[in-house]
This record gives structure tokens, C-alpha cells and sequence, in this order.
């Protein structure tokens, strides 16, 4: 294939998750689509290009670790490992739903694939930190990759295990912050301002890159390149939109809480058609 | 109990090689030697209780097995809610030792004081409590948290806690240890008063009265057929700890005996449900708060007229 039917695979792919996504949530009355929708190009480049994992050996001691620590984005999560194989796809339809164990945020010990319980804020990376020292402490060749929420940086959680990533040199562990720029009630500039993000981050010795979140080219070149300096861990910037593929939903942070209506799904049904 | 619990450790941790101990900044004096001996599988992470935790589930969920060390304010309180998720929640094998617990820190004040912990500890599905009374008990509670594979928490005080029990302890997880023969007054005790209760007692069968006493170094879970079968036509129970009447083993027993229906009396002697807002040595602050030798005599005394 070439480099263009890659990424337009890729693309295609995004598609019919936010399509599955959106089925799911409305299905269930449901929140969290537009944190699904923002992290969704994210996650189908770590699973298609970079996380090496065998949905065969889910528990495989070599395998990459991905955490979803922004746990409330796990519709996006589950339809890709279902689609990888870690699960039947039919289990999809039960998500959130009476009994189901495809909980509304990422849970371990339910279906195989979700490597913590994460959600609550700021508890994914300092588990991948511990994963990260294993590795080294195994003389294993495995990655961590952990995806935050940029409001997770609010978390005290978050910037102790900044600083102990990068004391322990752990170059073999990757951030990635969905950097839609919208917490909980209102936008990060007017909540809690994280602004010189790249620079906190520097100070705390990690090396940074900044990226489109929903570009496939830009994420290729910079993951490529990971470590991006050896003896440090790696941030990833990644500018999103919340929402991001639908326009009714996109930048709107009523779509943290909302399930969409009618009038809603019709327009994302249409705007989600793969042409 | 510091001490015993750093040389069990090391004794473990030569005979396991997946076994990491994580330190949020303590062990000063106390594991110098364990980190000479394994500079890799002990890590010392800085005033970081709650990344601390978060790490310590990292890699026990990559197949290790932790022994994460704070004093027990701070291995508890300050990381609550990591400990309840990522480590109660995924089920995994991270040891919780919160040491100085009680009012070991006896001149640091409420900031310092633990005596919340096993309340907090107990709360949490798939949690085991163990509140070790002397160092066989320590190096009992150890060996026995290594075995579980999940999580526990034990409960340590400071060093240079009396030795009671003679040789090893030898009873399954959730069993009580029986100390005295007794069929008038059973008394339950649970950490750091095991001495003083050891001594009550004798005072107490000194004066005629007939007292079972019993030593818990596992709270949860508790063996409550047990419990039921030893205070069952017993007219009246006594729980002695250095915890909140609240959550601790006089809870735990409470419950016990009123799910039972079991017809006895009960006396809870522990902390009662306040700050202790004053400074002084820790057999001070017992005294203060009804807990020394004096003033547990003085409450049981009026209990059993």
C-alpha cells in the first residue's frame, strides 16, 4: 500500500469507530462522546502502526502497555480492541448497558486489552511509570504509552510522576496528552490555565513534541522518532478538537455530558458516511 | 516492629527475586542495608505517596510483587483513593505498610497521628487488615501478605515494641491467637496494646475474675464463626485497640455480634470519636485518650460491676 492508501486506511478506519461510537453511546443514552471523538485518530495510529500487542496473548510479557488514563474515552478503546480481535464485536452493543462489564470508564479485569482501571484523573501515568521501571528492571524491550487529558494536568498525580519518569530515564515511556483544551465545565484558559504546557513539561526533563492529534502524517513522523532523546521520557502534545469529526459536536463541551438527539445523529450519520 | 519488619522483608526478598520494595522517602535507619543488598528492587520515590501507589500497581500489574513503605498517615490517607482503585479495584499484589501508626509520632500531632487507617484499609474489597501486636506477629503478618496474591495492608508502630509472643505464630490468616483460658470476660485486643492487655489480664485473674484474652492481628477478614463460638454465653466482650472506635476491630467485632444475634455485652476501647489535639509521649496520649494501663483497669472495672 502506499503511504497515501495508508493513511487513508487509517482514515477510513477513524470513520467507522466514530460511527460505532456514536451508535453505542445514543444506544445507551450515554456521555463521553466528544472525548471519545478527540482521541479516536490517536488510537487507531497506536494500534494500527505503533503498539506491538497480539489480541491472542493479551497477558504476553513483552507486549506494549497502552493506558487510556482519560478512562471516560473507552467507547473509542473498546471498539478498537474489539475490532483487533481482544473481544467479539457484539459485546460492543451491551456497553453501558444493565450487567454489562464494558463499563463507562476504562476497567480492568473485564475484557481483555484494558491494561488498568483508569478515569479517575491522573492515575494512568504514574502505573505506566511503574510498568516503565519494570521493563528496565526485566531488561525487557517493551513500551509504555500512556494518553491523558490535558485537564488531567490539574492533577498534583500527574506532575509527581512527571518527575519521577524522568529521574528513572525512562525514554521507553510515551505521553500523550489529547490536548482539546476543554475540562469539565468550562475551557482550560478560563478553568485553570496549563499554558506554557510544552515548557512545564521541558522543566520537568521529559523531551516534547507537539502534534496535529488528527493528522496520520504528523503522527508518523513523530513517533518514529521515539525516543525522542534517549535518557528521557517522551510528551506528545497532540492538538485535538473535542468532537472532532462531527461538526455539530466539535469544540462544544456540552458534548462531555450530552447524548445526541435525533436531529443530532442524522447530521453525524451523514457526515461520518464513508464516500 | 520497624526492624522486624525490614529483616523479614530482606529474608523474602532473598528467597523471592520478584519482589520490589517502593519507599515514599522513609526507612531512615531502617533500610540502609536492604537497599546496599538490592539497589534495583528498592526504590525510593520521594514524598510521592500517591504516584507512589500508582507505580507500585505499575509493577505488580508487570509481575511483581510490592512492599510499598510510608508512614501510616500518608500510605493510607494521603493515597486513599489509588490504593482503593489501583490497587483494591485491579486486585493486585501491593502491600500497604504504613508504619508509625497510631500515636507512635506522639509529639507530631494530629497531622502525624494514624488512627483512621484501619477503618479506611478494612473499607476496601479485596483488602486483608493485618494490626500485627509485637514482632512475631510482624514477621507472622509479612510472611502471610507475601503469600496472599492481592492486596493487604499491615499496620506497623515504631520500634522497640516489646516482644510477647515466644517463638513463631502459628495460626491461618483471619484466626484470633489465644493468650489466656477464660470463661467470664473475653477480652479482644489488636496492636500495639497487646502488652498492655497481656498485663490487665494477668491483674484482672489476679483479682478472682475468669478472662480470655485473645490477640487479632488480622481484622479483616476475621474469622467470625470463631469469634461467635468463643464469646457465645460469655456475658461481656471487651475490643482494646489504638484506633478509632470507629472502623477498627471494635467495629469489626460490633458487627459480628449484633449480625449474630450473640447475647453478650460490649465494651469498645479505643480512641473515641475526636482529635487529639495535644503533644506529649505516646503513654501520655494513651492515658489522655482512657487507653493506659490505669485507665483501661478503671473502664473495664466499672463495665463488669
Amino acid at each position: 500500500m502506499t503511504k497515501q492508501g495508508s493513511v487513508d486506511a487509517l482514515i477510513i478506519e477513524a470513520k467507522e469507530i466514530r460511527q460505532k461510537v456514536l451508535s453505542m453511546i445514543v444506544s445507551a443514552h450515554a456521555s463521553h462522546i466528544a472525548s471519545s471523538y478527540s482521541a479516536v485518530d490517536l488510537l487507531v495510529y497506536l494500534y494500527e502502526k505503533i503498539l506491538n500487542i497480539d489480541p491472542h496473548k493479551p497477558l504476553s510479557l513483552d507486549r506494549d502497555r497502552f493506558i487510556l488514563s482519560k478512562g471516560w474515552g473507552i467507547s473509542a478503546l473498546y471498539t478498537i480492541l474489539a475490532r483487533k480481535g481482544f473481544f467479539p464485536a457484539k459485546l460492543l452493543d451491551t456497553y453501558c448497558k444493565d450487567g454489562s462489564e464494558l463499563i463507562g470508564i476504562a476497567t480492568r479485569n473485564h475484557v481483555p486489552g484494558v491494561e488498568a482501571t483508569t478515569g479517575s484523573m491522573g492515575h494512568g501515568l504514574p502505573i505506566g511509570v511503574g510498568m516503565a521501571i519494570a521493563a528496565k528492571l526485566q531488561k525487557r524491550t517493551f513500551r509504555v504509552f500512556v494518553l491523558i487529558g490535558d485537564g488531567e494536568c490539574d492533577e498534583g498525580s500527574t506532575w509527581e510522576a512527571a518527575l519521577l519518569a524522568s529521574h528513572h530515564e525512562l525514554d521507553n515511556l510515551t505521553v500523550i496528552i489529547d490536548n482539546n483544551k476543554w475540562q469539565g465545565w468550562r475551557s482550560i484558559h478560563d478553568t485553570l490555565k496549563l499554558e506554557p504546557l510544552a515548557d512545564k513539561w521541558r522543566a520537568f526533563n521529559w523531551a516534547v513534541a507537539q502534534i496535529n492529534g488528527h493528522n496520520f502524517s504528523e503522527m508518523e513522523k513523530t513517533f518514529s522518532q521515539l525516543p525522542l532523546t534517549p535518557g528521557k521520557p517522551n510528551l506528545i502534545i497532540a492538538s485535538t478538537v473535542k468532537g472532532k469529526g462531527v461538526s455539530v459536536l466539535e469544540d462544544k463541551n456540552e458534548w462531555h455530558y450530552k447524548t445526541p438527539t435525533i436531529t443530532e445523529i442524522a447530521i453525524a450519520e451523514t457526515e461520518l458516511k464513508i464516500l | 516492629m520497624r526492624t522486624t519488619f525490614a529483616n523479614t522483608l530482606t529474608q523474602l526478598m532473598d528467597e523471592h527475586p520478584e519482589i520490589i520494595c517502593v519507599t515514599a522517602d522513609m526507612g531512615f535507619s531502617v533500610f540502609e542495608g536492604l537497599q546496599e543488598t538490592y539497589p534495583k528492587r528498592f526504590l525510593n520515590t520521594g514524598v510521592t505517596e500517591q504516584s507512589s501507589v500508582g507505580l507500585a500497581a505499575g509493577l505488580a500489574l508487570s509481575g511483581h510483587k510490592v512492599f510499598f513503605y510510608a508512614q501510616a498517615a500518608f500510605a493510607t490517607m494521603r493515597c486513599f483513593e489509588q490504593v482503593r482503585l489501583d490497587v483494591g479495584y485491579n486486585n493486585i499484589d501491593v502491600k500497604i505498610i504504613g508504619t508509625a501508626a497510631g500515636f507512635s509520632l506522639n509529639q507530631l500531632g494530629a497531622s502525624h497521628f494514624a488512627i483512621e487507617d484501619v477503618g479506611l484499609m478494612r473499607m476496601i474489597p479485596n483488602m486483608t487488615v493485618f494490626t500485627p501486636g509485637d514482632p512475631a506477629e510482624v514477621a507472622w503478618a509479612t510472611h502471610k501478605a507475601y503469600e496472599i496474591n492481592g492486596p493487604a495492608y499491615i499496620r506497623l508502630m515504631k520500634s522497640g515494641t516489646p516482644i510477647v509472643h515466644n517463638g513463631k505464630i502459628n495460626v491461618k490468616i483471619g484466626e484470633m491467637i489465644p493468650m489466656t483460658q477464660g470463661k467470664g470476660t473475653c477480652i479482644l485486643v489488636s496492636g500495639s496494646l497487646l502488652p498492655q492487655a497481656v498485663e490487665l489480664t494477668e491483674k484482672l485473674t489476679g483479682e478472682g475474675l475468669r478472662v480470655a484474652l485473645f490477640s487479632v492481628p488480622t481484622i479483616k477478614p476475621l474469622n467470625s464463626k470463631a469469634l461467635i463460638k468463643e464469646i457465645s454465653g460469655i456475658p461481656s466482650v471487651i475490643t482494646i485497640e489504638e484506633h478509632s472506635v470507629i472502623g477498627g476491630l471494635g467495629s469489626a467485632v460490633a458487627e459480628i455480634i449484633a449480625e449474630a444475634g450473640v447475647k453478650t455485652k460490649l465494651l469498645r476501647l479505643g480512641i473515641q470519636d475526636q482529635f487529639t489535639s495535644i503533644t506529649g509521649s505516646q503513654e501520655y496520649l494513651l492515658d489522655y485518650n482512657g487507653l493506659s494501663p490505669k485507665k483501661l483497669y478503671q473502664s473495664i472495672k466499672k463495665f463488669l460491676r
